[in-house]
């Protein structure tokens, strides 16, 4: 799994714009599952995977493959590019951050620097309309040869592992749950792992930027049940009270009962809760009500479904220092597995 | 009524947690329906069925509240707000959890305006570990719950939003002679966080037309927004809220089955808030909506205030509604 992480989480996906990451999990599928599910595509810019199974309830497991990222909104005469963000991102990471264009153009985010700024301008937080991309372009004709208004980029970003299992990289959110997915999915194949649902697994687009492309899937899917499988912002660091840390890295998969965009299925949930500690998968339940993801148009879509959430913590989430444990993956893994098997 | 009312207001439910509700909301609509569902979300739809139009009736069960986000070392519980939560409101009054516990909710601010996220919940617990034994992070607690008379039809209590909905509707289908409708009398989940329920409730319903039952706003006491409804001059005929736009048409036909039977109603245009209609509106291929709502006076607070004349009004038009529209 920590290679296909790797390939996918420094693949180019702003919501929108996901083909580069639908590519490789699209081969990923093809080259470990022959002939034993149906990929199709829709026209909402999602990937799918059916498995199916008659007369079995039908679950749909999630994970989105759009990440932050960035667009073009003007160049000026000079060469520099004025931008917005795609999706939630806190202007306080963004100065002196490498990002990459979508033709694969290399600029970094500039503000007014330090030295010249007046004592009221250092003791606000930064603004996004004051900051630019700099791409190297001494005018605006020829920053144009180059990129276009209305081009993406993303965080220029490495993927390093350090300490005791740790890993670091732009757009683990949620490549890590597009990989879990991807690693079932073969693990299946192989027959290493059993279902007893329909499973669906539904590859999505545009979380980020308010959950459309899990409301395609679901009215099309319409399942009876739904596992999103996401990265939950925590702040478990120096200096930071036990209670606001939210969640620990390493200390296994997140459930939540709740946040921002969903009330979780209770039942659903506490099922989850109940087979992880039958079979020894480390969990921790998630203490915050806050953000959101395609839970909320999963549960609601079409008549509605049981929807749950398992989440890895992610330190610096939305930064192109996204940090996750490989533990937290392997947990919702297990965990995921242990759901899809119903004589557990 | 009142007796009906005091029994559901009595069932603390928050959002996502309306299983107890539901059931005693079954009990009371089981000699009068013809077929009686759930569905995923935990939506109660209750259908007396018909050949004609299919109307569906939307009132939600769930109430705002709060979630257990952490346990202290003194045993003391912090947490976050459920829906539209007036941490001013919730100062200093008694709590119930989901599982029975009961405790009081504080705020830790002294003299400041109170806000969630600085307010703890005191069940009593001597140590961390005597109240891990009856409360766990993850736990959803609701304000206790109350219902007195002042004077004449005028009630203060909690949650009037929206178990006089839910009692409206019961009464309504006890009501309802024949008619070739097709009715639908669905309560609903979750209205209270986005009204996310109505809308799974509404795509497998598919009306022609959708009503919410819900309460609203006044403008008739101090420091309430400006708005032409009073307690006491009847209920309401809902035209504009800050989620939908009603059916021009239904609220003329609505209007006039009022005035033909002599029913008191208010125009209703609220500014703030929203009811299940907005999703009903745009849920499936969408239906025509607007609400019946009875003015209540300090909404989401222990002293939620209703008059008993605007209930009963509403409960005449709700029936009537059902049968000839």
């Amino acid at each position: 799994m920590k290679e296909l992480l790797r390939e996918l989480s420094l693949a180019f996906g702003p919501s929108g714009c996901e083909d580069g990451v639908k590519d490789i999990i699209k081969s990923y599928i093809e080259k470990n599952m022959p002939a034993c599910g149906e990929v199709s595509c829709d026209t909402s810019g999602g990937l799918f995977l059916t498995l199916k199974k008659e007369g079995a309830p039908r679950l749909m497991i999630c994970a989105h493959m759009d990440e932050v990222g960035f667009m073009v909104t003007h160049i000026e005469e000079n060469g520099l590019l004025r931008f917005g963000c795609v999706g939630g991102i806190d202007p306080i990471v963004l100065t002196s951050k490498r990002v990459v264009s979508e033709s694969g153009h290399r600029g970094s985010i500039i503000a007014k620097p330090v030295h010249i700024l007046s004592k009221d301008e250092r003791d606000k937080r930064p603004k996004i309309e004051n900051m630019m991309i700099d791409i190297g372009a001494d005018s605006r004709e020829e920053a144009e040869k180059v990129t276009f208004v209305g081009e993406y980029f993303t965080f220029d970003s490495d993927y390093v592992e350090y300490g005791e299992g740790y890993v670091k990289c732009k757009a683990l959110d949620d490549r890590l749950g597009c990989a879990i997915m991807c690693k079932l999915i073969k693990d299946i194949a192989t027959g290493e792992v059993s279902s007893d649902y329909e499973l669906h697994f539904a590859f999505t687009c545009r979380e980020e930027v308010g959950y459309s492309g899990a409301f395609a899937a679901t009215e099309r899917i319409k399942p009876d049940y739904g596992i999103v499988i996401e990265s939950k912002a925590v702040a478990d660091v120096h200096g930071v009270s036990d209670q606001k840390k939210v969640c620990v890295l390493g200390d296994g998969a997140i459930v939540s009962f709740a946040d921002l965009g969903t009330i979780y299925d209770r039942d659903f949930t506490r099922h989850i809760m109940d087979l992880c500690e039958k079979n020894n998968i480390k969990y921790q339940v998630h203490r915050i009500i806050s953000g959101g993801n395609d839970s909320r148009n999963i549960q609601i879509s079409a008549s509605g479904c049981r929807v749950a959430l398992l989440s890895a913590a992610s330190r610096y989430i939305h930064s192109p220092a996204d940090v996750v444990h490989y533990d937290d993956l392997d947990a919702i893994y297990e965990a995921i597995k242990a759901v899809i098997r119903r004589g557990n | 009524m009142l007796e009906l009312l005091k029994r559901l207001m009595n069932v603390p439910s928050v959002s996502g947690r309306e299983d107890k509700i539901r059931e005693a909301i079954v009990r009371e609509v089981e000699p009068y329906a013809d077929e009686i569902s759930c569905d995923p979300v935990g939506n109660l739809i209750v259908r007396k069925k018909g050949t004609g139009k299919k109307i569906m009736f939307c009132a939600h069960m769930d109430e705002i509240g709060f979630f257990a986000t952490y346990i202290d070392d003194e045993g003391l519980i912090k947490v976050n707000a459920i829906g539209g939560i007036s941490a001013l409101a919730a100062a200093y009054t008694e709590v119930v959890s989901e599982n029975g516990v009961r405790g009081v909710i504080i705020p830790e601010c002294g003299k400041e305006m109170p806000k969630v996220e600085n307010m703890y919940i005191d069940i009593g617990a001597k140590t961390k570990k005597q109240a891990q034994r009856r409360v766990k992070v993850g736990d959803f607690f609701v304000c206790a719950p109350s219902i007195r008379r002042l004077s004449g039809t005028r009630y203060v209590g909690r949650p009037f939003d929206d178990r006089v909905g839910c009692a409206i509707m019961i009464e309504a289908l006890k009501k309802v002679k024949e008619t070739e409708n097709d009715l639908y009398f669905v309560f609903s989940t979750q209205e209270e966080v986005g009204a996310r329920g109505s809308k799974p409730a509404s795509y497998s319903v598919a009306p022609d037309i959708g009503i919410a039952i819900d309460v609203t706003g006044t403008g008739d006491k101090p420091g309430s927004a400006k708005m032409a409804v009073k307690l006491g001059g009847g209920c309401t005929v809902k035209i504009k809220d800050s989620g939908v736009i009603c059916s021009p048409e239904l609220v003329k036909q609505m209007r006039e089955i009022a005035e033909e039977n002599k029913v008191k109603y208010q125009n209703e245009v609220l500014i703030y808030g929203g009811t299940d209609a907005s999703s009903i509106q745009v849920a499936g291929k969408g239906a025509r909506v607007s609400a019946i709502s009875v003015p209540t006076a300090f909404i989401h607070t222990g002293v939620e205030m209703v008059d008993m004349f605007d209930v009963n009004e509403a409960v005449k038009l709700t029936a009537l509604l059902a049968e000839k529209l």
